[in-house]
């Protein structure tokens, strides 16, 4: 009896101690950025050298997309308008703590989302707060802010990225220490090299499932994809889809192919002739064949999109077909005093793999126009600093955002990172309307006229949406088959 | 009893000597032969190129190597034996003239050294020391993200940093004639520098610096293939081997064609170029396996 109690015993203990073993963060999971921003680097979300692949990790937003794409809480754990919808009132979720062990409450809220809009700061993320007036503290755990005029989707901004929730009077240090209330804590912080986070343990949503992850720089697009071949990372989000097959049907790794609202395009700037001339920067777009581009660089797997930049699972995406059309291109051309054509030199780099093969295409197009293009190779690492906003054409590419975000932070007159340089008043009032209406039909027209007005005038070519090729170590279990800005990290494990 | 004088030999008779000598060793054969191909496939490819190198085309994308297209297509649908065989022609232009801009500065800028000595000869040689220090292709990757890639750029700038290695070459074998009793008996006769330079150092350091250039001219290939291979030699849509093979290089395990065929082209090119080289400096006399690398 007492023998079998022993066995009894220690049965009951293994299956304890395995069951916490199971449950226990353990392995590694490495993935890679591409160093675009060098030096300026670092882990203050709101500001242009964020190093996003680290601060989605390690800090929460008040409200997220769902893995459907829904408007859900994060650490909001609901919220209510007023009747005319300028003010909204949230509530926070309790027993929330940072990484430093500071309790998260409304002052964090207040202090995050004021900084946004600092003028030392200089956030691109500005545009997406520039409604709000006033954020007052009810009480500890419910935050209201004022907006400058009606505002039916305000929660959807706050799904912004880089919103994120940091301890109050952190702003000097956040940049280095990345302290938020995320799955993750900031280990090691070396922009240059490898980055090493670690489980949080007390996280509100669940211990993380694995103990640490390590963010690697590797500036070139190629040396990621090789990267991730030799398993020096586990996961590359940036694969070109001419380089599917290497993956298919290799036992070592998962392919997923995953819908997106990231873009890529080409920027031509509308303060510098002759792209000063709307008529020529329709020209050149009308010169493009999206269908021959998704099909020859996506090998298929994006959507053709007529320069808008809202995705297209978005509710207020304009839907429209817009052909390739060589004739009016050169009648465009024509009027705008261009009757031989003109030269370009489309700058690209590596950066994003995709960009070169973007170019060369897009060339052998441009020329049925009388457009010649020239493309100029620039160095990846100072892509974003020396190249892009700098030359009169370049490369770009934007992560997903919602409508009014996007539509804002790209085109908005006063807009930090308006790439064109596009200034358009009928444009503007459009976004300003379209903010203020509270009846949906009336609001989605709103945002569909300020497309149609891209269409006639933008400086920024799209192209297509991109289908996210995304490639992961077959060690890598339960990553969400999501964009990357709704993916619950907490949720990931390795073997 | 009558004196027999030898008549001297005609430049055209000398050059002939030197290809037979050159021809004789089977390297040299091989050589000579693999670089004459290469310019004659340079120069008369256009004619003959089967398909448009630049026509894209979403339906013929990486189709395996056939009997419409040999070497297979690319990733846009583009033939790859058109883009091969015309993928040699600016490679072999620019490092051709930037060969012999090289040649021409770091030989006489070597040979100046070399006799006036001094300081100017040390100021002169700290300076090429400093340049030869910098690493070529950082200092190529500046000047054309400065000034862009078109030939009138890349031919003096690769001339320019592949010269300075001949400066060295061309002050050295100054050093081994300025010694000897005929620089002495010009000076006795009151010549200048630039009288001794050409008609008494020249003739005899010649041999060293244009086998010295022939090397350097497969080095440059090379260098300008991996400015290429980098996205900062030739534009698009314009064939080049180096730039074929960075865009083929990823789609290597289900394409090989796509990379291969460039892969050979500029491969057997550079090996041409050497065993030329090589077999040059032996008709000339000239071991190279005595020299100190430079």
């Amino acid at each position: 009896m007492k023998y079998m109690l022993k066995v009894f015993s220690a049965t009951l203990v293994s299956l304890i101690l395995s069951f916490s073993i199971a449950n226990a963060s353990s392995g590694v999971f490495k993935l890679s950025h591409d160093l675009g921003f060098g030096k300026d680097t670092n882990l203050d979300a709101i500001t242009k050298g964020r190093l996003f692949q680290v601060v989605i990790m390690t800090q929460n937003r008040l409200v997220r997309k769902n893995l459907d794409g829904v408007t859900s809480p994060e650490l909001a754990t609901e919220w209510s308008a007023n009747a005319d919808a300028t003010e909204w009132t949230f509530k926070l979720r309790k027993g929330i703590y940072f990484h430093d062990g500071s309790a998260f409450d409304a002052p964090d809220v207040k202090y995050s989302l004021e900084r946004v809009k600092d003028p030392d700061i200089g956030s691109p993320a500005k545009k997406s707060m520039s409604s709000v007036t006033d954020i007052e503290i009810v009480d500890a755990h419910t935050v209201k802010m004022k907006l400058n005029t009606s505002f039916a989707d305000f929660p959807l901004l706050l799904t912004d990225y880089r919103l994120r929730m940091i301890p109050e009077g952190s702003g000097d240090t956040i940049g280095q220490t990345g302290i938020g209330t995320g799955p993750f804590m900031v280990d090691k912080f070396d922009p240059e090299g490898t980055t090493v986070l670690k489980a949080n343990p007390e996280y509100w949503e669940g211990a993380p499932g694995v103990a640490e992850v390590h963010v690697i720089a590797i500036p070139d697009g190629e040396a990621r994809v090789q990267a991730l071949l030799t398993g020096q990372i586990d996961m590359n989000r940036y694969v070109p889809f001419s380089q599917k097959r290497i993956f298919d049907n290799n036992p070592k790794f998962n392919v997923s192919v995953v819908p997106t609202g990231n873009w890529r395009g080409m920027v031509m700037r509308t303060d510098t002739a002759p792209f000063d001339n709307p008529k020529v920067r329709k020209a050149v777009r009308l010169a493009v064949d999206r269908q021959e581009l998704v099909d020859l660089v996506m090998g298929g797997a994006a959507t053709v999109s007529c320069d808008t930049p809202v995705a297209p699972s978005d509710q207020y995406r304009l839907k429209m077909d817009c052909p390739q059309n060589v004739s009016k291109a050169k009648n465009l051309l024509r009027e705008a005093g261009y009757p031989n054509g003109i030269s370009m030199t489309i700058h690209v780099s590596t950066k994003e793999p995709t960009w070169p093969t973007i170019a060369e295409v897009m060339q052998q197009q441009l020329a049925k126009a009388n457009i010649k293009a020239d493309i100029k190779m620039t160095p990846s690492k100072s892509y974003w600093k020396e190249t892009w906003m700098k030359k009169a054409v370049a490369m770009t590419r934007w992560n997903e955002r919602p409508a009014d975000s996007i539509l804002h932070e790209a085109y908005h007159s006063g807009a930090k990172w308006n790439e064109s340089f596009y200034k358009s008043s009928s444009f503007d009032k459009n976004l300003a309307d379209a903010r203020g209406q509270l009846d949906f039909n009336k609001r989605k027209a709103a945002y569909q006229n300020a497309q149609k007005t891209l269409w006639e005038e933008t400086g920024t070519m799209i192209p297509y949406h991109v289908s996210k090729l995304v490639i992961t170590s077959s060690r890598v279990k339960d990553l969400d088959d999501v964009e990357v800005f709704s993916i619950q990290w907490h949720k990931l494990k390795v073997d | 009893m009558e004196l027999q004088v030898e008549k001297p030999k005609s430049n055209l008779f000398k050059i002939y000597e030197i290809i037979s000598t050159m021809a004789s060793r089977p390297s040299g054969l091989i050589g000579l032969t693999i670089l004459l191909f290469h310019v004659v496939l340079a120069v008369t490819s256009p004619l003959y190129a089967p398909h448009d190198f630049k026509a894209i085309d979403p339906s013929l994308m990486l189709l395996p190597p056939s009997s419409e297209y040999w070497f297979g297509t690319d990733s846009l649908g583009r033939d790859v034996f058109t883009r091969t065989i015309l993928g040699g022609r600016t490679a072999l232009t620019v490092t051709f003239f930037g060969s012999i801009i090289a040649l021409l500065w770091g030989g006489a800028l070597g040979i100046f050294c070399g006799l006036v000595g001094g300081r100017i000869d040390d100021v002169v040689m700290r300076i090429i020391d400093a340049f030869l220090s910098i690493p070529w292709i950082l200092a190529m990757l500046l000047i054309v993200s400065l000034l862009g890639t078109s030939t009138i750029v890349l031919i003096p700038a690769l001339g320019f940093f592949y010269g300075k290695g001949i400066v060295r070459v061309a002050r050295a074998a100054t050093h081994d004639v300025i010694a000897k009793d005929f620089i002495v008996s010009a000076r006795a006769r009151g010549h200048g520098n630039l009288s001794i330079i050409w008609n008494e150092i020249l003739p005899n350091v010649r041999d060293a610096i244009m086998v010295e250039g022939a090397m350097r001219w497969s080095w440059m290939l090379l260098g300008f293939s991996s400015l290429s291979f980098l996205g900062f030699g030739v534009s698009p849509p314009t064939p080049d081997w180096g730039l074929m093979i960075s865009n083929a290089r990823g789609l290597m395990s289900f394409a090989y064609w796509a990379v291969l065929a460039p892969i050979v082209g500029l491969s057997s090119l550079i090996i041409g170029i050497n065993l030329t080289a090589d077999a040059f400096a032996k008709a000339l006399g000239i071991d190279r396996s005595t020299k100190a690398p430079v």
